[in-house]
């Protein structure tokens, strides 16, 4: 089933209609003011406590507008001859279609602004400061004009600089250039033989060994908080993918463990409501077995369900868990709403090990810990037993894998590291509540593990890195981060399903079939995927 | 699909085991059920009245769960998937609505009577119409551009990644509703006839019980849009490409199908009835925020596959039933009405754990389950 060749007519509409949702969307979420202000931050023209210069906006709808018309002009089929002409039209009428229908959104809220009548109600973002922002200050019949004109022109511009530079698909080549630099250091011979002598890896290992023991005492507590949660998340990181990157179960309560684990330490040592008072190291421990046996307890009776069925009833058992941690008639047990307070603090050898930059020191041993550890069972007979699993479960069944038990055992580690970062979240905040254990959480640690790269521990540490650091220090787009991890989770899905930093060993399971393929694809699914 | 059942041929220790922990669990909760159940029945014994006030209840939001619960199996039986967004889709469905209900309120329309009369009041069958109309047509539309943008690519891929990208797709849109339209809740205005809270009394058992007009108004409309998508299922030439795509995309491809289109209409029709619904929750309700779509979406989820997901008169009947067990469970266990929610869940669990097929399904062979 060919499609026919998308005219450039076609295509500019196309990429008209997509941009002027885009660029409606922006102006109601007041995405443009964010956007303005990161320009600002570059340009360093920013004023605090103000709205962003106009000129910044400017800038910001002219890039949209080059975008809109790159988008534009795409590459025809292989078969269609590929003008300057074709790409120039498809260019001019994306922007001529998103620079009408921008304009008259924009002329619509501000005659409507104009009217008197506050939006707030309805839209929070549009308040009036804002609404005369977007019209850059300038009467509303100068500021459509305005909007429309950078539109038109931009997207022009854009698809004759598109088709300037020669642009190819572009996921096409994102993939490839991502794989040949990889491919490219790691072929390049004298790269590659200062990197794999051994006296160069023990550098390596020395410079990171001493950045961590050094960074921890110099960059703050500020810091240090920021580092401990990308810590911890590498953590739950590193159990979810045993669990969904190597033994392929989609499970979507993770959480459920992370809240044991720190609910059964807080019991432990908290002197509400139970007075145990245990030491930490103890109650550590006591966390990671406790999380393991649910791990075990549950998967017993629901991992012979398969893949979609599996995510549900697991995302069920993680309301289930919260639902009851913030349920009053448990509040004698649990303490309820209110949370676990005053937890223990790490000890050494009888000394309180419980500065921030001590506990920088522990999430980082715990985290080289639980790397090599997961590391060592990913290459063991255990290991190759969970990849087996992955790519097709009754292939390995009938080679003899108790395919049953290695899925239970998977479940049971990714639930022990959950409990240990579980604990080790708890501790350090002196805290634990129902709301740390919501199913953002499980769905935070999914979008790492896939965005980094499923069953690739360098892909998660990179993950975490770009999903909880990133977010801190970019603080403007606070607020669009779940939106971005939405958009990230499906375009990582169509564009590059085996993530950042894919594993060594190939993830046959996530590759499509062949464009051939594509109408038998359900067929070849059923037969080969269980 | 007739496949051969598989048996395995020795069973495994931790198989066994599995079996065992099984039983375990399903005879504790029998037996924790009937021991609370007899402690409500005996100890403090509700009126006849409660019981008909919660039966109620928990048929209304049963019509709820049943119009979503077939939106989801509907998908599920074409593409095999699990439409994660299909709570997300309800949800816009009810924004359509409260906007065309808060539009229609601010448009005058004097009449002899009453100069300072609404379209809402002055014509209030019609807004309610079109303010179905609004939510059904902009949920179709979202469900449409979903499947083409976030599914349509990813055809044929292992399953595990249209789940993925359907979760993306459910958290994406449930951020864009949160920024556009603020975090907080909304109140939707009904017109004057469908005002919340009024309705006919009746007396049982001494104390009164109000039928609310809202409450009835969802059931018989919800029961309306299943009887008119049976039909369409079953009588048209719609429904009878929809069952042949289900059974094979491949055969149905080449009797003249246009298998793509059929996916389309499908999460068009799955997204008009959830849009419906999600008028129906706001009309019935009262109060919409951008999460009003998550937990009723995994509920009528529950609600598939406590009907055998894949079978549209299950998704009904599993639809009613879950919306009664849920409204009804708490009381008769004889716990917080906190933990309806844990109720479902556990329902959700339990059914796949001791019949996967749901009460309706045929039996899945391997592949398909």
């Amino acid at each position: 089933m060919k499609t026919k060749h998308a005219s450039p007519l076609q295509n500019g509409l196309q990429a008209g209609a997509i941009f002027a949702i885009l660029i409606i969307f922006f102006i109601l979420t007041g995405f443009n003011e964010t956007a303005a202000n990161l320009v600002g931050r570059v340009l360093n023209n920013q004023v605090p406590n103000q709205l962003p210069a106009t000129i910044n906006l400017v800038i910001f709808v002219i890039l949209m507008a080059l975008w809109c018309g790159g988008m534009a002009a795409k590459k025809p089929e292989l078969d269609a001859p590929d003008r300057y002409s074709d790409a120039v039209f498809a260019g001019a009428v994306a922007g001529l279609l998103a620079g009408l229908l921008s304009a008259a959104f924009i002329y619509l809220t501000g005659s409507i602004a104009a009217a008197g009548t506050d939006m707030r109600g309805y839209f929070p973002e549009m308040s009036p400061d804002y609404i005369n922002f977007y019209l850059l200050n300038q009467p509303l019949m100068t500021a459509v004009l305005y909007h429309f004109g950078i539109m038109l022109v931009g997207s022009t511009l854009g698809a004759l600089m598109a088709r300037g530079i020669g642009r190819s698909s572009w996921r096409k080549k994102l993939n490839q250039e991502v794989s040949s630099s990889t491919k490219k250091l790691s072929q390049n011979s004298a790269f590659e033989r200062v990197m794999n002598s051994k006296y160069s890896q023990y550098a390596m290992f020395a410079l990171l060994a001493a950045a961590l023991i050094i960074l921890p005492r110099e960059w703050g507590p500020y810091w240090n908080y920021l580092m401990g949660t990308v810590g911890i998340y590498i953590l739950l990181g590193i159990g979810l993918n045993i669990i969904v990157g190597l033994s392929g179960q989609l499970v979507l309560g993770y959480v459920a463990f992370f809240g044991i684990g720190a609910y059964t330490f807080g019991l432990l040592t908290s002197p509400q409501p139970h007075a145990i008072m245990m030491n930490f190291w103890l109650a550590l421990i006591a966390g990671v077995i406790m999380a393991a046996i649910t791990g075990i307890l549950l998967g017993l009776p629901i991992l012979r369900l398969r893949g979609d069925y599996l995510a549900i009833v697991t995302l069920g058992f993680g309301e289930i868990i919260r639902i009851l941690l913030k349920a009053d008639i448990l509040e004698f047990f649990t303490a309820g709403p209110k949370g676990l307070r005053s937890l223990a603090q790490p000890t050494l050898f009888g000394q309180s090990f419980s500065t921030d930059v001590d506990f920088m020191y522990l999430i980082i041993l715990a985290v080289i810990i639980s790397i090599f550890i997961a590391n060592r069972i990913e290459k063991s007979r255990v290991g190759r037993a969970w990849l087996s699993i992955r790519e097709d479960a009754i292939v390995s069944q009938a080679t003899g894998v108790d395919t049953y038990r290695y899925k239970l055992l998977a479940l049971a580690i990714g639930a022990a590291f959950a409990g240990l970062a579980g604990a080790l979240f708890a501790s350090r905040n002196q805290f634990t509540g129902p709301e740390d254990h919501i199913l953002m959480v499980s769905i935070n640690v999914l979008c790492l593990v896939i965005v980094g790269g499923m069953g690739s521990i360098p892909g998660i540490i990179l993950g975490s890195f770009v999903l909880k650091g990133l977010p801190e220090i970019l603080r403007e787009f606070e607020a669009y981060r779940m939106l971005a991890f939405g958009a990230l989770l499906v375009v990582m899905m169509i564009i590059r399903p085996e993530g950042l930093l894919p594993s060594s060993r190939p993830l046959m399971e996530n590759h499509k079939p062949d464009s051939q393929e594509k109408n038998q694809g359900e067929v070849v699914e059923d037969a080969a995927h269980s | 699909m007739n496949a051969i059942e598989k048996k395995p041929a020795k069973l495994s220790i931790s198989t066994n085991l599995g079996r065992i922990i099984r039983t375990v669990i399903g005879v504790a909760v029998l037996i924790w059920m009937a021991l609370r159940f007899y402690n409500v029945l005996t100890v403090e014994p509700f009126g006849a009245d409660v019981w008909t006030r919660i039966a109620i209840s928990g048929l209304i939001l049963g019509g709820m769960y049943a119009l979503i619960a077939i939106g989801y199996t509907l998908v599920y039986g074409i593409l095999f998937m699990i439409n994660f967004a299909h709570g997300e889709v309800m949800m816009i469905g009810s924004f359509g609505g409260y906007f065309a209900f808060e539009i229609l309120k601010n448009i005058p329309t004097p009449t002899a009577d009453d100069p300072s009369l609404t379209f809402i009041n002055a014509y209030p069958i019609l807004s309610i119409i079109i303010a179905f109309l609004i939510g059904m047509s902009l949920a179709s539309m979202s469900g449409y551009f979903l499947e083409k943008i976030a599914y349509r690519p990813l055809r044929g891929a292992p399953r595990l990644v249209p789940l993925i990208s359907a979760i993306g797709a459910s958290i994406f849109l449930q951020n864009a509703a949160q920024l556009l339209f603020g975090p907080q809740r909304r109140d939707y205005t009904n017109p004057g006839i469908l005002w919340r809270g009024t309705g006919w009394t009746v007396e049982i058992a001494g104390s009164p019980v109000i039928i609310t007009y809202t409450g009835v108004f969802s059931f018989v409309l919800s029961i309306l849009l299943m009887i008119g998508l049976f039909t369409l299922v079953q009588r048209t030439k719609l429904g009878r490409a929809m069952r042949a795509v289900a059974q094979d995309k491949k055969t149905a491809a080449l009797m003249g199908i246009n298998v793509n289109q059929i996916i389309s209409q499908t999460f068009i029709i799955s997204g008009a009835l959830a849009g419906a619904a999600g008028v129906m929750w706001g009309i019935h309700n009262g109060l919409i925020n951008h999460y009003v779509g998550f937990i009723p979406g995994i509920k009528a989820f529950t609600a598939a596959v406590l009907g055998g997901i894949g079978n549209i008169p299950g998704a009904m009947i599993g639809g009613l039933t879950l919306g009664i067990l849920e409204t009804l469970g708490p009381a008769a266990l004889g716990i917080d009405f906190q933990l309806k929610d844990v109720i479902a869940f556990s329902i959700l669990v339990l059914v796949l754990i001791f019949r996967p097929s749901g009460i309706l399904g045929e039996a899945l062979s391997e592949e398909k389950l």
